[in-house]
């Protein structure tokens, strides 16, 4: 028998999640919408009439373009690079138990608690120190710096369990370390590494603030384009911007599920016998 | 013919020395217990064997060939894990011919060798199980027709059965045998469990603190431990501390506290007279009737109280109070007799040849 307290806390937790639904959908609903309005002017939701205008105008605008094509060719890059040496200095700290082990592990995800305009004036700073001035070389540094922190706690949290032995097992069969890694210890740590590529690509394509720093006026991004665009002739060609943006990253997983398939990739939940 | 051979092997972790100039061999087809507790160094005397770690001094060597400085996959052994260490993300049969396909077995033929294994283990129709599918028992079957598939050298048991329920153990005990002795494989056995070493193994190793106390076979080693380490970690006993004196054939008197004198069997090495502890088994211990000795065989005898009487089933288990306030052991088969009850006033009665005398303290 329920009482009237537990009725109420019921009720409360229906309502709260209600409130987070609306806080998450409805912004974005409206965007889209937004996105497809025909009026000339910035008019209230919804749309009066519908038209692929600020589409157009986006796809044929090379500022937004280069923006986008910049955007995803960084975004590929520092989700290789960052997930390569997130696996690797994963492994490694999942391996070693010595002394500061603890603060390795810190200083990896170091760059989650540094705000990142810190982290995008810091760059910006030492970037000039070593005397590189090229925008994309500049971004492809800034992006593997705060993508690597979820590569390397995904990955360790997907090692978390993999026991010692199989690894042993694995060499007492006749396969070599390497061997041994690609056969037992990558498959079952998969679901981690995957994770942390998926939230990489996700956060180079999304970031503004280190990106902010380090463009230059031909190397930028996406966001940044938004941003500057925004301040300067604010049309809802940004929501247009904004939309492919979206449809590019659920295209990626998309297109995942079709070659792959996302069990196979991200294998069937997490193994623990 | 000589499958396995450690030639005085020592092997160091900084100042700390976990195995100390181990030496033993195995023969073809013979299996050997390696006993001991927890730390004794038994577990890194298998990591030498399995070349996941080196020693600092001396040789392992398979078949006389020297594996100093090979890597486990450079040997052909085959492990079974104390967790199994199956792995989660194939099915039994990826399992079974993982080794095959790592060893580059003839690809055509590896399915009958995987069928052979399952067929042996007593798992066929399994193939396409995964391991949290299985039982504890059954997982453990398809770790060891893992470790066999390769026909390695030698085969290395850890803890085989120590993961199992007491009843299962028990079964599984014997198939094991069974199942090592139809391949004929030379064999290790590394367990704290003394009825799974005395039932498994061929000979036993009893180990403490890196080094080895003594081997031989398991009756061997129950009936004439040479240390008290030895006979207090194999089986129960009942201990007698004292001077020894008056030796005549074979048979010595000893002088123990409270008062108590009884006649003790010398060691065959025997030893200078002077202080000595003295080992009696439980089951060697009779209560009750008078067990007259025959001719001039002298016979241990003594008066005690009844302090406790456990009924186990087929057993039970007897707490005797002897004079001087020592409590002795005593177990009997129970066979549906009738027996003694707590208070009761009993005669203790054993042979001096149970009385097997080892260095005091050792």
């Amino acid at each position: 028998m329920k009482r009237y307290i537990d009725n109420a806390a019921d009720w409360l937790s229906v309502i709260n999640v209600a409130v987070l639904l609306v806080f998450l959908v409805v912004p974005i609903v409206v965007m889209i919408g937004m996105s497809f309005d025909g009026r000339e002017y910035m008019g209230g939701f919804p749309p009066s009439q519908f038209s692929v205008r600020w589409y157009v105008s986006f796809f044929s605008d090379a500022y937004y373009l280069r923006g986008l094509s910049t955007s995803l060719l960084l975004a590929v890059i520092a989700t290789v690079v960052s997930t390569t040496a997130g696996v690797s200095a994963a492994l490694a700290l999942d391996r070693y138990s010595g002394p500061g082990k603890q603060a390795l592990e810190s200083l990896f995800i170091s760059p989650l608690v540094v705000p990142a305009v810190v982290i995008g004036f810091a760059l910006l700073l030492f970037f000039a120190m070593i005397g590189i001035s090229d925008g994309f070389t500049r971004l492809v540094g800034g992006h593997i710096i705060i993508t690597f922190p979820y590569t390397v706690r995904t990955t360790l949290a997907g090692l978390v369990g993999i026991r010692k032995t199989l690894t042993e097992a694995a060499m007492s069969l006749g396969a070599n370390e390497r061997q041994a890694f690609w056969d037992v210890t990558f498959p079952l740590a998969r679901t981690g590494i995957v994770a942390g590529a998926v939230f990489a690509f996700a956060f180079s394509m999304d970031d503004v603030a280190v990106s902010l720093f380090l463009t230059s006026p031909d190397s930028y991004t996406l966001p940044v384009a938004m941003v500057s665009m925004m301040r300067t002739n604010f049309d809802l060609t940004i929501a247009a911007a904004a939309v492919v943006l979206m449809i590019f990253t659920f295209t990626l997983i998309l297109i995942l599920d079709w070659t792959i398939g996302l069990d196979r990739l991200i294998g069937k939940g997490v193994f623990r016998s | 013919m000589r499958v396995l051979e450690l030639s005085h092997a020592t092997k160091r972790y900084g100042a700390f020395v976990a195995v100390e100039d181990v030496s033993f061999t195995v023969e073809k087809g013979q299996i050997l217990s390696l006993l001991g507790p927890s730390g004794c160094g038994k577990t890194t005397t298998l990591r030498l064997i399995s070349g996941f770690e080196d020693a600092n001094e001396g040789a392992v060597l398979f078949s006389g060939v020297d594996m100093k400085g090979r890597r486990p996959y450079e040997r052909n052994v085959g492990l079974l894990f104390q967790d199994y260490a199956l792995f989660p993300h194939m099915t039994v049969a990826e399992n079974v011919s993982y080794g095959l396909r790592r060893r580059n077995f003839d690809k055509g033929k590896i399915p009958v060798r995987v069928a052979e294994m399952l067929a042996l283990v007593k798992l066929k129709g399994f193939d396409d199980r995964r391991p949290n599918q299985l039982s504890g028992g059954q997982q453990q079957r398809v770790a060891l027709a893992r470790a066999l598939a390769t026909n390695p050298e030698v085969v290395l048991l850890d803890e085989p059965l120590s993961a199992l329920d007491a009843k299962l153990r028990h079964e599984l005990r014997f198939e094991l045998k069974a199942i090592l002795s139809a391949v004929n494989a030379t064999t290790i056995v590394v367990t704290h469990d003394q009825e799974e070493a005395m039932s498994l193994g061929d000979s036993v190793i009893v180990m403490s603190a890196g080094k080895i106390m003594q081997q031989g076979a398991p009756t061997e080693i129950y009936a004439d431990p040479k240390t008290r380490f030895v006979a207090e970690f194999i089986g129960r006993s009942n201990w007698f501390t004292g001077e020894l004196r008056n030796s005549t054939n074979g048979v010595a008197e000893l002088k123990a506290a409270g008062g108590i004198r009884m006649f003790v069997r010398m060691p065959e090495s025997s030893p200078n007279l002077g202080a000595f502890d003295v080992c009696v088994r439980p089951e060697r211990i009779r209560i009750g009737a008078d067990i007259q000795s025959s001719g001039d065989a002298p016979m241990n005898q003594m008066r005690g109280t009844i302090r406790d009487v456990a009924h186990l089933g087929a057993d039970l288990h007897l707490l005797v109070e002897i004079p001087g306030g020592q409590l002795l052991t005593v177990t009997e088969k129970y066979i549906g007799q009738s027996f003694e009850r707590a208070g009761q006033e009993v005669s203790i009665t054993f042979f001096p040849q149970d009385c097997v005398v080892v260095p005091s303290g050792s």
